[in-house]
């Protein structure tokens, strides 16, 4: 009974604080139209290189315009999601350990990573990559004319949603370094640059530049690997998705815990 | 001979500006570490992306371009893009937002050119610092088509150029401040939009006909496009040069008189808020 009333209440409270977020959207409208509008405007710029590439040949490493589109718009879908509910460990890593403003985070009743997620939950912005992204999958698909079957379309909301929670752990992962160096923000920033490689199909790169982003940094898993499998419906590396989602998920909990601890013991 | 003597006296008040921004620059050093990766990134995705196109294409060369002219463009573009990456537009929006301008309106110097002197070093830090590394690692790795010493002075003269135009961009997105809060976001449509019509994604001749133009009327040409051209000597002749490096002057000199402007607005607006 325990667990699933604290799932109960943690629901209620994301449900309550995205809320208040959403006042803020109306509150600050001019504001979201920029973020929302700048992020939109960076796909419209993306899609264009796109197409100016794709009028010196028809087909790049095996991969034809609306491919590419449908792959690059997917991308969108985990990564709106991730920075609509964690975008503060951004500020995580910018300054919270180093002002020392993130004991605030350890003295509310719930989980510190919620309470410190729970800043910014719902953050508008990222509606703006999360429509193109459906906007560009729903264009391409169309285009393709894709015929999903049921298991694609089972699984194609839990391949989002893996997507989102590599990226939460892999934004997760840098930002807990500030608790060693207190400012992890350049670290953060490397690493979420060279997620920028994977709206692109990865049989363009050097093989090692693939491995890095399949192993390493595993933002293939992210876009290329579950847009392979609904565009083509072969994906040989799919079936690793689960391990390496629940894997990162439980690495960057385990760092986040004990830079926590860390944190407590130079705190008082 | 008075006038002579005024006018580097009057400059020499705004070297204590460049001397604290640099001073900042070096507390600061991981700054050039993700500038540097950043500019990695761009150049790489890029430079896979058109090889694979050379690779899939029977014969012919995009707009003109061979592979090694066209590696040796995105990269430079990349430099070019960190040369005008000088913070004047994040330092402005946030002494705007933190409310510090007030005291900056205190000094008996011209605001812009006091932005000025301080965006230059980070400008030139970044030509060196950043951009050299990145240069050598890609020059290592690919081949690149060497300039001629003629293009290479002329693309002096236009990069220098190229530094106005993009300070007068980044005062004005800087002065946005004073209409918004989210001055990330005008930075974010700035730095795709600006990017895109500066030709720093693709070049303005591999762009189809009518975006060419619009790219080409706009003041953001100057700031990539332009001095490549002159670099990579896709001109015909001294008189098309000359006019690249004309249509750049106008432009500098029609942004710096605009930021002017918009800073005397600025001003008037501060005012009547601060009471």
């Amino acid at each position: 009974m325990r667990p699933v009333s604290t799932t109960v209440r943690y629901a209620r409270l994301t449900w309550q604080l995205s809320a208040v977020s959403m006042h803020r959207l109306t509150e600050y409208r001019m504001d979201f139209l920029l973020g929302a509008g700048g992020l939109l405007l960076r796909v419209v710029c993306q899609v264009a290189v796109i197409g100016m590439v794709f009028r010196q040949a028809p087909e790049i490493a095996g991969w034809h315009y609306d491919q590419v589109l449908f792959l690059l718009g997917f991308s969108l879908l985990p990564r709106g999601l991730d920075r609509m509910f964690t975008d503060q460990l951004w500020i995580l890593a910018r300054k919270l350990v180093q002002n020392g403003e993130f004991f605030r985070y350890l003295i509310r009743p719930v989980h510190p990573l919620f309470s410190l997620l729970s800043e910014r939950f719902l953050y508008p912005d990222g509606f703006g990559e999360l429509l193109t992204g459906a906007g560009l999958v729903w264009y391409a698909a169309d285009r393709l004319a894709l015929t999903p079957d049921t298991a694609q379309l089972l699984l194609a909301p839990v391949l989002v949603l893996c997507g989102t929670l590599i990226l939460a752990s892999i934004k997760t992962l840098f930002a807990s370094l500030a608790f060693w160096t207190t400012n992890s923000f350049p670290a953060l920033y490397a690493a979420n640059q060279l997620g920028d490689f994977s709206g692109y199909p990865l049989d363009l790169y050097h093989p090692s530049l693939r491995w890095l982003l399949t192993w390493l940094l595993p933002y293939a898993f992210t876009a290329y690997i579950p847009a392979s499998y609904l565009l083509f419906g072969r994906a040989p590396l799919l079936p690793w998705l689960f391990a390496v989602t629940a894997g990162l998920v439980a690495l960057a909990l385990a760092v986040w815990h004990r830079g926590v601890d860390r944190y407590e013991m130079t705190g008082s | 001979m008075t006038r002579a003597g005024t006018v580097p006296a009057r400059l020499r008040r705004y070297a204590p500006f460049t001397a604290a921004s640099l001073q900042g620059l070096l507390q600061y050093r991981a700054t050039f570490l993700i500038n540097a990766l950043t500019a990695a990134t761009a150049v790489g995705v890029q430079v896979f992306l058109w090889r694979a196109v050379y690779a899939g294409r029977s014969g012919g060369m995009p707009g003109g371009y061979d592979l090694p002219h066209l590696t040796t463009y995105v990269l430079l573009a990349q430099v070019l893009g960190l040369m005008q990456a000088n913070r004047v537009d994040e330092e402005v929006s946030g002494e705007v937002q933190r409310g510090d301008i007030a005291v900056s309106l205190l000094r008996p110097v011209s605001y812009p050119l006091a932005r000025f002197a301080a965006g230059l070093p980070v400008s030139l830090t970044n030509a060196t610092l950043v951009a050299v590394p990145v240069v050598v690692l890609y020059a290592l790795l690919l081949p690149l088509s060497v300039p001629s010493p003629q293009g290479a002075l002329l693309f002096g003269c236009s990069a220098a150029l190229s530094l106005v135009i993009g300070f007068g961009v980044n005062l004005l997105v800087g002065l946005a401040g004073f209409v918004t809060t989210n001055i990330w976001g005008v930075r974010i449509v700035k730095d795709s939009v600006v990017a895109f019509f500066a030709g720093q994604v693709v070049p303005l001749a591999l762009m189809p006909g009518p975006l060419a133009a619009v790219a080409q009327a706009l003041p953001f040409q100057g700031m990539v496009d332009g001095p490549l051209r002159l670099l990579l000597g896709r001109y015909h002749g001294p008189l098309e040069a000359a006019s690249i490096l004309g249509v750049q002057l106008a432009w500098a000199a029609a942004l710096s008189a605009l930021a002017a402007l918009a800073w005397r607005g600025a001003v008037r607006r501060v005012e009547v808020l601060g009471g």
